[in-house]
């Protein structure tokens, strides 16, 4: 238990999972959750319809025609059933006294008609009036990869994920639970939770903000009810780990009313960011902004200062990755004279160059020892707080294709450097255009914890989300 | 006269907007550096009241029908001596009843005339969602055309007026360039979190503006003021 006591822990850290109303013939909600049971749970299915329960049972998931008789606590549901059954179904749930439930069903206010309107005032009331915990409606509800719960199959299931995210919307829950993974930033705990009407997100997000597994938090918001709780959530949230927040969608300002000069300057986003700077949270524009900025808080040092050592493999590489860095807000000095007089020992001045940003793949040519040497010495310079590596995805990776050992050089000097160093890494490799061979290789990166970005832009905008926060 | 007899006043009126004398008086109250405000409802008083604040004086309508009162020729500045101020206010009442003819003008505010120092914005407004608002920003076309303002929910701490004011694009301004006085930082600071404070302890409020705060190498004061409060 992560949070004991909280009203959320068990539903958070569930041993037995219901899936209510799954369908054939891919019944989705079971497979989605076979993990349960991987994980030593125990996952049961709950549907009437005699057509779809001998599919059920070939799954080998036991099957009750009624929530009544399955034993034992129910820690977390998962109801995908018709809208008009909702209700009843919430009712039993109450009644089972189950620690929460999502409901993956919709048709309710979303839809803006006077019945889905009705059927979730209804479950609403019969949810608070129980306190019960109530995720969604409309919503992919949890996705834990611990306890072996997931809203999509090709997650991943680890034990030691750091991440928690929660999703206003159910498509950017599922893809930053698939992108995640494949930029080896593994979740604790992920939440989509739709409409929000029972639970909202300061809820939730007080959960991950307490919980010991979680380290960093991300989410995808488009707005909130209730905006005060929201903005004393994200404060204490951000006074113990970073909070990234991604806003989607700017509100209508509409037609206000307004007397002062004040209020008409006041518009809905710029409060927004306003906000989100009070708390001290990271703000982020998008799924590549805020997968980056979480690789880089995961796999690096705690940035102190803005000082870039731009480590380029090229003359145009070197001034496309000083613009991108500088453009970004970070500041690319002079290397200290102590610096100059150990690299002038063994640079090659012809074809390259030692100001900083380095031109350096004349003088490393693909020897490790160099690259080794050359990181030590901005290692040591007083002048540079972090320190960022151009792999080329066109020339070098050209012969890392024939000899796949030199990359595993390579990548064993950046974490060797990486493991004694005090100083950001930040590794570009760039440009990453001939994707799948970029895809291959990706992994090697992964393992060693090196945090690698397909563009000087996106590496320069992780590195000053970071630091912005790290020293605000 | 308190907040609490202000809004009664206002309320029994059906007056949303607080007139500039009250709204300076509850903000004075509440420790805020305004410039000493009085309502005049005759020339002889205006008078009387020019002499006592120190001359120059400001003379500017006081009605609730007139929102721009610069374009209703409600608004005087630098006068020197009672002769002048009585014209201007004949003139005042003159052209703000051409201008809006059913206007119920209340009197003129008299005030002395605060020597001319950086102007910047302090406002607050409630936003639907997030509730009660600070702004600042620097005056006159820097928040007309630029809109280069900065926002932080109440509560505020030091830290949130701190940054209110280092976030803005104008900031430098702040330091004094082009041999313009630097502005005293610490003063501004201060008057936006007992603004602030005087918003969170009145929920009433709904609305405020501070336009322009003359900022001077040492303090700083509101020289205008307008508080827009809740229907009762």
């Amino acid at each position: 238990m992560s949070v004991p006591g909280h009203r959320l822990d068990r539903m958070f850290n569930p041993k037995t999972v219901v899936v209510i109303g799954d369908k054939g013939p891919g019944y989705q909600w079971l497979n989605n959750n076979k993990g349960v049971v991987e994980k030593g749970g125990n996952l049961y299915s709950v549907q009437v319809d005699p057509n779809q329960i001998e599919g059920i049972e070939k799954m080998g998931v036991k099957n009750f025609t009624s929530l009544a008789d399955v034993p034992g606590e129910i820690d977390y549901a998962l109801v995908a059933v018709p809208r008009q059954v909702a209700p009843l179904v919430l009712k039993d749930l109450i009644a089972k006294n189950a620690h929460g439930a999502a409901f993956f069903t919709s048709g309710f206010a979303e839809t803006r008609e006077e019945l889905g309107i009705r059927l979730q005032d209804q479950m609403v009331t019969m949810a608070r009036a129980a306190n019960f915990n109530l995720v969604g409606p409309n919503c992919m509800g949890l996705y834990l990869p611990k306890a072996g719960v997931r809203f999509n199959g090709d997650a991943a299931l680890v034990d030691d994920g750091k991440v928690g995210f929660l999703s206003q919307s159910g498509t950017h829950g599922i893809m930053f639970s698939l992108v995640s993974k494949a930029n080896g930033v593994f979740l604790s705990r992920c939440a989509s939770f739709g409409n929000a009407v029972v639970l909202d997100v300061s809820d939730l997000l007080e959960y991950l903000a307490l919980d010991d597994e979680t380290e960093v938090i991300g989410m995808y918001v488009e707005g909130v009810r209730d905006g005060r709780k929201f903005f004393q959530t994200l404060r204490m949230a951000c006074e113990r780990k970073p909070v990234i927040v991604w806003k989607g969608g700017q509100t209508e300002a509409g037609a206000r009313a307004t007397m002062s000069h004040t209020a008409s300057l006041a518009a809905p986003q710029a409060i927004w960011d306003a906000m989100m700077r009070q708390c001290g949270a990271i703000t982020t524009n998008n799924l590549d902004e805020t997968i980056d900025v979480m690789k880089l808080i995961i796999n690096s040092r705690r940035p102190v200062g803005p000082r870039m050592a731009l480590l380029a493999q090229t003359g145009g590489q070197s001034v496309s990755i000083t613009d991108a860095f500088a453009k970004a807000g970070l500041v690319v000095p002079r290397f200290s004279d102590q610096s100059y007089a150990d690299l002038g020992e063994f640079f090659n001045v012809i074809g390259g160059s030692y100001q900083n940003p380095l031109d350096m793949a004349g003088t490393v040519a693909g020897k490790m020892d160099t690259l080794d040497r050359i990181l030590r010495i901005v290692d040591a310079d007083p002048n540079i707080d972090n320190v960022a590596v151009e792999l080329s995805a066109m020339f070098a990776a050209r012969s890392w294709r024939r000899d796949p050992k030199a990359l595993d050089a390579t990548l064993d000097t950046l974490q060797n450097y990486q493991q004694r160093s005090q100083k950001p890494l930040i590794v570009i490799l760039h440009p990453a255009h001939e994707g799948e061979y970029i895809a291959s290789i990706a992994e090697k990166f992964i393992e060693r914890h090196i945090p690698v970005f397909p563009s000087f832009e996106r590496a320069a905008g992780a590195m000053a989300r970071y630091l912005a926060y790290a020293t605000n | 006269m308190t907040f609490q007899s202000v809004l009664t006043q206002a309320r029994s009126e059906h007056r949303t907007l607080l007139n500039e004398v009250e709204a300076k008086q509850v903000l004075g109250e509440a420790g805020v550096s305004v410039t000493v405000t009085t309502l005049a409802t005759s020339a002889d008083e205006a008078a009387k009241q020019a002499e006592a604040a120190g001359y120059p004086v400001v003379l500017k309508v006081v009605s609730p029908d007139i929102a721009h009162k610069s374009d209703a020729g409600g608004v005087k500045l630098n006068l020197n001596n009672t002769a002048e101020v009585k014209a201007a206010y004949a003139e005042i009442v003159a052209s703000c009843t051409k201008a809006v003819p059913n206007a119920n003008i209340v009197g003129v505010a008299v005030q002395h005339m605060a020597p001319q120092g950086t102007e910047v914005i302090i406002g607050m407004t409630t936003d639907a969602q997030f509730g009660p608002v600070m702004m600042f920003g620097l005056g006159g076309i820097m928040v007309e055309v630029l809109k280069d303002v900065s926002f932080r929910l109440v509560p505020l701490t030091d830290r949130d007026a701190n940054q209110m004011i280092n976030e803005i694009k104008g900031r430098p301004i702040l330091d004094g360039v082009r041999g313009q006085p630097a502005s005293d930082i610490a003063a501004l600071k201060s008057t936006i979190v007992k603004v602030a404070k005087f918003v969170e302890d009145h929920p009433e409020v709904r609305e405020l503006d501070l336009n322009p705060v003359f900022a001077y190498p040492d303090g700083a004061i509101a020289v205008d003021a307008r508080i827009i409060v809740a229907e009762a």
